[in-house]
């Protein structure tokens, strides 16, 4: 019959295409290669890693750079899809402070054990290493890390605010240029916020343990409060609710205001863009919201981890240490600016040129608390900032409760987000 | 007896072929949308979250509750309706007067005509992101026509009529072509004899025109309707679902993809698809339009 | 009939208008694609300096080019497997009697309603297990079954056209059903064959939602899904040239095959009446 021959050529013509596609993908390797997917990290800083690791390796291991998008939001995006279907293509991942326990619970990203932890773990700075820690095993190695600080205009502030309240009465004396840049869009950013002022006022999101929601309602009321009258203020601003990092960067940068709060990267960026403001600028650990408490605020940055799909585990291990090497982590931080997790690294000379707010940042470090460690995170995450948007908007009494049934929510990973 | 017989015979040949003719079809069709659409139901009753993947277990009806108690929701929904009403709506209003220029074209038909395509076969993503561009406040033009200074996509009602507009630019031309099919069916005997009784261009085109085109009116929004209800494309690209413009296709695809929570996303997916169900449901009751008419109309 | 010199120049003007409304925001993003980087803030129409160079970086990044070639081989593919088997389902309605027939009209319907979204899990999980997730055959399928109601219905509307007589003379001739269809039927139904083609490349070709599901490397992602996900040379910027100028090099194509068969894609949608 016709119809059958038909039919069964269209058959054999998608088996040759499945076969095909296999093909592809055996190519004849010599030297393994892995393929380490992080974000595009522009000055080059990681290619230099990769490219010293795959020599010193002596052909042992060839490391490709697989660039993800530039929002971390899309990145976890782009890797949970393909760790969820098993693709045995990623070797090593530039993985956010923040998936540590989502991808362990998964069984996405192998532990590491014996003595690749001893190394990966030796010298490090507490809290980055502690953001690679679930259930009691060690899940990356640190490579860089990452925190906020308040920024301000020395020519116009003699001293830095110590605390929200001062700032803001002092942003207020300033007139038009007093605004203060922050992050207000729905994302990442916004929960960043809230979670560093509610540690700020002594609370937490979830208990020591990470699995039961804390929320004590004295510190949260008195975070959402600070977040409200901040937003509400006139030295907030005007498109505080779609400002993310670098919308804030952006508009410190053209000199009219006085005050930002963000992460280290914008120190650079501004000896480029701007430099006839760059000699006025200041630093200090982000505000408090009582005297005798210093500010705390969330740790950001970057571990390596080895996917659990990896055909070549073994020397993705040993690649990724190499690439968090000190040798590394200095290239890293004076070429991308990118502050290392390398605890000696900080009182080095050549580290505290290119990062002259280095002791500040280490002291901040030092106090800095970790986004919840739950596997549910993102969820969480989501909650967080959707219940807190638009931050003017915000009642801290009414809100507390949304922001308890929203997180409770999340929690039982039934939160519609 | 015989000849009986053999028509019989003949009869059960045909069949037998013509089952074979759809057998791939249907085999295609049974593999990517029946047994899907049977799973994702039967996922719908599962907590089963590709981060727990070792905690499949069966929860009835949870899910469908906590999405149907969600805010998070009801505001996609109430989102999706608003977008989907106000598109199709507007669209219905532009689609006429477009419909009438190809219909009276005399110069450049093809032109014309090869115009009002291009919106419509253009990639949706390309025609998002030349439209965000164009409200860009930094690099968009619109600001400086218009002479203000508004960031269009960082409020909910200014995404809302960007996102509304790349709706109508882009699908316009369809129901365009829609209409005209219907309006090539209208009469011209009929028109010029509203003419000669003194009737103008408005009550020709009230009383003769839209009443013999209604068929053709009713299908066009139909097919419309349940396309701009999935809506996905547009928002994801102008405002990825900022400012409360979540539709319920992006909070399946957030829940689905993104999150990995296959049970919930799944509970989703089957809300929406039972949505598009009652809209057909209520078009097809409401207004009649029987759409196999117009299949056996032309069987003869 | 007679118009007035009025009327003519008013139907003129309204063409002039029509041709704007569809070739502004093709216009802006192509001369967005042609201006120069540090030109893109600028707010003019116009580029003020052409440059190529946002066409050059998309052709040098290996990302867009391995997903223009998957996405010609996904969407050709796609298209001959669709038109191929809704050729055969919608002789067998048009021409023969069967039961299951109103069944088969009834399904080809609902799927051509179906939202993507409500499978785009479960297809997924399928495809994870499977291992078609991110290959080409993971996008083919997909897009092979949500075109076949669109192939079926056109190609059904153009076999209503062709003489039955041809057909009837075929099979007294002592051909079989199936000989009558491949001598007689092919030859006469090539034009709707090819309209449907049109037609259902352009739906594979322009979808976005599959395509960002479906696939997550260079192996099966495609110039939508490439479009949406380009990594700007800093963590935050987003490269707005290189989109514009990707943009473009998708566009064109599409552009071409609509000003050359603008009739009959016309003819397909008004018989098809389904939104790619």
């Amino acid at each position: 019959m016709v119809g059958i021959r038909l039919v069964s050529t269209l058959c054999i013509i998608s088996l040759i295409m499945l076969a095909g596609c296999n093909d592809q993908k055996k190519e004849k390797e010599v030297t393994p290669t892995l393929s380490w997917y992080v974000f595009n990290e522009p000055s080059g800083a990681f290619a230099i890693a990769a490219r010293n690791c795959s020599e010193n390796s002596q052909n042992t291991y060839q490391i490709k750079l697989v660039p993800l998008p530039a929002d971390p939001d899309r990145q976890r995006e782009q890797l949970v899809r393909r760790l969820a279907a098993g693709d045995q293509s990623i070797d090593i991942i530039g993985m956010d402070v923040i998936w540590t326990a989502e991808f362990a619970q998964a069984g996405w990203i192998l532990p590491w054990r014996s003595e690749t932890m001893e190394e990966a773990k030796a010298n490090r700075l507490a809290a980055p290493l502690q953001s690679v820690m679930y259930q009691d095993e060690m899940w990356g190695v640190p490579y860089t890390t990452n925190a906020q600080l308040l920024w301000y205009r020395t020519d116009r502030i003699r001293e830095a605010p110590t605390t929200w309240q001062k700032m803001i009465r002092l942003a207020e004396t300033l007139g038009k240029s007093g605004t203060i840049q922050a992050q207000g869009e729905r994302y990442e950013g916004l929960t960043v916020f809230f979670i560093s002022l509610l540690a700020t006022a002594g609370g937490s999101v979830l208990d020591t343990r990470n699995e039961k929601i804390a929320l004590a309602q004295e510190p949260t009321i008195h975070a959402l409060s600070t977040m409200a009258h901040f937003a509400n203020s006139p030295v907030a601003d005007r498109t505080l609710s779609t400002a993310r990092e670098d919308q804030a960067r952006l508009a410190f940068e053209t000199g009219n205001s006085s005050f930002m709060i963000n992460y280290t990267f914008v120190w650079s960026s501004i000896q480029q863009n701007a430099p006839e403001i760059a000699p006025h600028i200041g630093w200090a650990r982000w505000p408090s919201l009582s005297k005798d408490k210093p500010g705390r605020t969330a740790i950001g940055g970057i571990n390596l981890a080895v996917s659990a799909h990896s055909r070549h585990a073994r020397l993705a291990f040993e690649a990724a240490a190499c690439i968090a090497s000190e040798r590394h982590q200095r290239i890293a931080a004076t070429l991308g600016g990118l502050p290392p997790t390398i605890a000696a690294l900080y009182d080095d000379a050549e580290i505290r040129e290119a990062l002259p707010f280095a002791d500040v940042l280490r002291a901040t470090l030092r106090d800095a608390v970790q986004r919840p460690q739950t596997p549910l995170y993102n969820d969480v995450s989501l909650a967080i900032s959707r219940t807190l948007h638009p931050m003017r908007d915000i009642e801290p009494d009414k809100d507390y409760i949304r922001l308890r049934d929203a997180i409770s929510r999340a929690l039982s990973s039934k939160g519609l987000l | 007896m015989l000849r009986g017989n053999e028509r019989r015979k003949q009869r059960r040949d045909e069949q037998y072929q013509a089952w074979l003719l759809c057998a791939p079809a249907v085999l295609v069709l049974i593999l990517v949308t029946a047994y899907p659409i049977l799973y994702a139901i039967w996922l719908s009753f599962f907590r089963y979250d590709l981060r727990f993947p070792d905690q499949r277990i069966f929860v009835g009806l949870d899910n469908y509750l906590s999405i149907l108690t969600s805010e998070v929701w009801w505001q996609a929904m109430s989102n999706t309706l608003i977008l989907t009403i106000s598109s199709v709506a507007l669209e219905l209003i532009l689609a006429f007067p477009l419909a009438l220029i190809m219909y009276h074209t005399i110069f450049w038909r093809h032109a014309v005509r090869a115009a009002t395509l291009l919106p419509y076969v253009i990639t949706t993503v390309v025609a998002a992101f030349a439209w965000k561009f164009a409200f860009d406040p930094t690099t968009g033009f619109i600001n400086a026509l218009l002479g203000m200074e508004q960031a269009w996509l960082t409020q909910r009602w200014s995404s809302f009529l960007v996102i509304i507009l790349t709706e109508i630019w882009k699908t316009t031309p369809f129901m365009a072509l829609m209409l005209l099919a219907g309006l090539t069916l209208v009469p011209n005997e009929l028109i010029q004899a509203a003419r000669v009784d003194g009737a103008n261009a408005w009550q020709r085109f009230i009383k003769i025109t839209v009443p013999m085109m209604k068929p053709a009116i009713l299908v066009a929004v139909l097919f419309r309707t349940l396309d701009a209800f999935r809506i996905f494309d547009t928002v994801f690209v102008l405002t990825s679902g900022a400012q409360d413009t979540e539709t319920v296709s992006m909070i399946g695809y957030n829940t689905l993809i993104v999150s990995l929570n296959l049970g919930l996303g799944s509970a989703v997916s089957v809300l929406i698809f039972i949505s598009i169900v009652v809209i057909s449901v209520l078009f097809v009751k409401g207004f009649n339009i029987t759409l196999s008419k117009r299949e056996s109309g032309d069987q003869k | 009939m007679k118009k007035g010199l009025l009327e003519s120049v008013f139907w003129a003007m309204s063409n002039v208008l029509v041709i704007a409304y569809a070739a502004i925001p093709m216009l802006w993003i192509l001369s967005l694609s042609l201006k120069r980087g540090s030109d893109l803030n600028d707010q003019y129409f116009f580029p003020q300096t052409i440059s190529l160079e946002h066409y050059r970086n998309v052709f040098s990044d290996t990302q867009f080019s391995s997903a223009i070639l998957n996405s010609i081989g996904i969407a050709s593919i796609a298209t001959l497997f669709s038109v191929f088997l809704g050729m055969f389902a919608a002789y067998a309605i048009v021409r023969l009697e069967f039961p299951g027939r109103r069944l088969m009209l009834a399904g080809i319907l609902t799927t051509a309603m179906f939202p993507p979204i409500a499978i785009i899990g479960p297809l997924f999980d399928m495809w994870r297990i499977t291992g078609l997730y991110d290959t080409w055959l993971g996008l083919i399928l997909p897009y092979m079954t949500f075109t076949l109601p669109l192939a079926i219905w056109i190609l059904a509307a153009f076999f209503r056209e062709i003489p039955w007589d041809l057909d009837k003379a075929a099979r007294i001739d002592g051909a079989t059903t199936l000989q009558s269809f491949i001598r007689v039927m092919v030859p006469l139904a090539a034009p709707g064959v090819f309209t449907a083609a049109i037609l259902v490349f352009i739906f594979a070709w322009n979808d976005f939602l599959f395509a960002i599901s479906l696939t997550s490397t260079d192996n099966a992602r495609t110039v939508p899904a490439a479009i949406a996900f380009f990594t700007g040379s800093s963590r935050f910027e987003l490269p707005i040239g290189s989109i514009a100028a990707a943009s473009v090099v998708v566009t064109v194509p599409v552009m071409i095959v609509v000003l050359i068969f603008q009739q009959r894609i016309v003819a397909g949608l008004t018989s098809g009446a389904i939104k790619g």
